[in-house]
């Protein structure tokens, strides 16, 4: 199976094919060689609630969290997010490019939290690095601000309500 | 005489959970409180009794006095304890407490009154002895003033707009030639950024510590100091990492500080635990008095473990008005201890990062001790602090306490939200913690562009491996799926054309 990944600000092709007693995964940095890895199934295993992946003589305790195109990587107290594009998503992905469009069209909360403000209304055309809103959680009061001029299409929170990670609280369009 | 027969912990998370395991082991019954977002927070499983007292955010529960003050009387308690933060250091609560005839496990109300102002905590403390730092104590009106002043006290010093902050109005001044022109700026930026044009001068800390010192009192006038702890190592002004005792305190000083702190204590007539903070010079070595948290630490645990001493079941002796259970003479540091607080945030930007916890396994193994409300499946709430656990090691030498820490940390898996267990490594780590010339301003300082530093345990190969075996699991699973629904709805359709 092919997926393309991004980790960080790096990309990489991924290729992942399954045997019997093996996982044989390949990875190549954009600009770089393919690496070849030979992972026996009784290396990379289920143990308790982790993955138990023994690794070039180390030891990892794994979480992966995730799905579809994003996956979050926990293991010794750290943790990546990697992106994870196969052959059909890379299509919607560069359709999207295609669109014209220069940035993200939504304001996604990172967290779950609490809308304290809104500073704009629908219909607003607002300049890169305007506040937008403020959410609070856990104590602390975060202001997030337009990343470029856009105009406001919709606002999908109000004062007030409560939100998950990853909720849309407000979509974009370009300012004409 | 008697002990309490039940205890309402008017706290959440670990402070509770804490508290409850002094009232079990004291045999005093244990009552927990809890807001809609916490019903399955740990300390409600642990402890003896549990209520409901409002909605999640903070002022509709754990602040509103007369909800937990009408569940103390219902449940029978016949004391509260409040932790830290919250109500701990709350009057008009300890009063309506004793106006309801329960105790309040802490310093009377007029302890917590007179240290709760800064300026007038600063002139009991001088009238005690106890070193402030040096300064205007008010405002300079004239450059002739400020000269006066700079020359009593010495360089370097710094002037401050009583009215500023943020970095605004601010400057330290290390010679004579600038000080008219930094004098007069502060007072410019004082009046054009927050319209008061007042500013004071004080000694400027070249190499500024948090040093502490532990100080309990009882009702029969007796007060000792339990010696320090450091809690330098801070970000956005919070400490995240404390030891005990201080690498940078010579034992002369030490004792100082301690009498300084008994003298401060006395001066009150404080009763129950209390900590002076100072701020120390580590080029100098002096020590200034900052203020008087009026109430149990959250870093309690490297004085109990230094010390050997409980000082949860102390403030409870304590309030049952029984003597100290110590005189100053007993009171020994042996070896090392270090504290690390588990918070549920990026270790990058310091945001908090609630969220479901998925694995978690505590560290275990010698020499150390683990205050948690972490378990796998809990849902760390959002509308609290981020701390979900402290790791305490202890070491006969600071190094090994270091080192013990070091692998205590690397035991500890907690996936599922992110925490600043990475950082703490990192910390540990560095030569300017190791050698113990780490200032308040070490974080700010040393770990600015650190990503690369916190993650280098883990290579990105591990990371795409387990990513992109899981998305093809994912993505066979689904497959499969549709392969089963695609041949059963053949199966169907060919047994209704064998019917026909």
């Amino acid at each position: 199976m092919y997926f393309e990944a991004e980790l960080k600000d790096k990309k990489f092709k991924v290729d992942v094919a399954e045997t019997k007693s093996a996982w044989k995964v390949s990875l190549q940095e954009e600009g770089k060689e393919w690496v070849h890895y030979d992972i026996s199934k009784r290396d990379f295993k289920q143990a308790e609630q982790y993955i138990s992946f023994l690794f070039s003589g180390k030891s990892y305790l794994i979480d992966v969290i995730g799905q579809d195109t994003e996956y979050t990587v926990f293991t010794r107290n750290s943790f990546r997010t990697i992106k994870v594009f196969n052959d059909e998503m890379l299509l919607h992905e560069s359709l999207k490019k295609g669109g014209g469009f220069g940035g993200d069209q939504e304001l996604k909360s990172g967290m779950p939290g609490k809308i304290i403000e809104i500073f704009v209304k629908e219909g607003d055309v607002v300049k890169a690095n305007k506040p937008l809103l403020i959410m609070e959680a856990m104590k602390m009061e975060n202001e997030m601000r337009a990343s470029r001029d856009v105009k406001i299409k919709e606002i999908r929170v109000k004062q007030g309500d409560s939100i998950e990670s990853g909720a849309v609280l407000i979509k974009f369009e370009e300012p004409s | 005489m008697a002990l309490f027969k039940k205890i309402l912990i008017a706290n959440r998370g670990e402070i509770a959970i804490r508290i409850t395991r002094a009232c079990r082991e004291l045999g005093i019954g244990s009552v927990a409180v809890f807001s809609d977002a916490d019903r399955d927070s740990l300390h409600v499983f642990l402890a003896d009794e549990a209520y409901h007292i409002g909605p999640s955010p903070s002022k509709e529960s754990y602040l509103n006095f007369r909800k937990i003050i009408e569940v103390a009387k219902q449940s029978g308690a016949d004391a509260v304890h409040p932790g830290y933060g919250f109500l701990s250091e709350n009057t008009v609560f300890a009063k309506a407490l004793e106006e309801a005839g329960i105790t309040f496990i802490g310093p009377t109300v007029s302890n917590i009154e007179s240290m709760g102002d800064k300026l007038s905590a600063k002139a009991l403390m001088k009238k005690a002895g106890v070193p402030t730092v040096p300064g205007s104590d008010g405002g300079v009106e004239s450059v002739e003033e400020a000269r006066a002043i700079v020359e009593r006290i010495g360089f370097p010093v710094i002037i401050k707009a009583t009215a500023g902050g943020g970095g605004k109005g601010m400057r330290v001044v290390r010679q004579m030639d600038e000080l008219e022109s930094a004098f007069r700026a502060c007072r410019s930026e004082g009046q054009n950024y927050f319209a008061n044009p007042t500013v004071y001068i004080e000694k400027f800390i070249n190499d500024p510590k948090h040093i502490e010192i532990q100080v309990f009192g009882d009702k029969h006038g007796n007060h000792v100091h339990l010696f320090e702890r450091e809690c330098s190592v801070q970000r956005r002004h919070q400490k995240i990492i404390e030891e005990c005792p201080s690498p940078s305190v010579p034992q002369e000083v030490r004792l100082r500080m301690g009498e300084a702190a008994v003298r401060a204590a006395k001066q009150i007539n404080y009763v129950g635990a209390g900590t002076i903070e100072f701020i120390f010079d580590n080029s100098t070595k002096e020590f200034y008095f900052m203020e008087m948290n009026t109430r149990l630490q959250v870093e309690h645990p490297i004085t109990e473990i230094v010390t050997g001493y409980d000082l949860v079941k102390e403030q409870i002796y304590v309030a049952a008005n029984k003597p100290l259970s110590f005189k100053q003479e007993d009171i020994k540091q042996k070896g090392h201890a270090i504290e690390a607080r588990i918070c549920a945030e990026d270790p990058i930007t310091y945001k908090p990062h609630p969220g479901v916890i998925r694995a978690c396994r505590h560290p275990q193994g010698p020499f150390m001790r683990v205050d948690s409300y972490a378990y796998p499946g809990y849902e760390v709430p959002i509308f609290y602090d981020p701390m979900i656990a402290k790791v305490i090691t202890w070491g006969d030498s600071r190094e090994e306490a270091i080192d013990r820490m070091q692998r205590a940390l690397s035991e500890f898996v907690l996936t599922g939200i992110k925490t600043n267990i990475v950082l703490h490594k990192t910390i540990l780590d560095h030569a300017k913690f190791r050698d113990g010339s780490y200032t308040t301003q070490f974080i700010e300082k040393n770990f600015e562009v650190i990503e690369p530093q916190l993650f280098k345990e883990v290579e990105d190969p591990v990371f795409l491996i387990a990513a992109a075996i899981t998305a093809y699991n994912d993505r066979k699973s689904k497959d499969v799926r549709q392969l089963n629904l695609s041949s059963s709805w053949k199966r169907v359709s060919r047994k209704l054309q064998l019917r026909m």
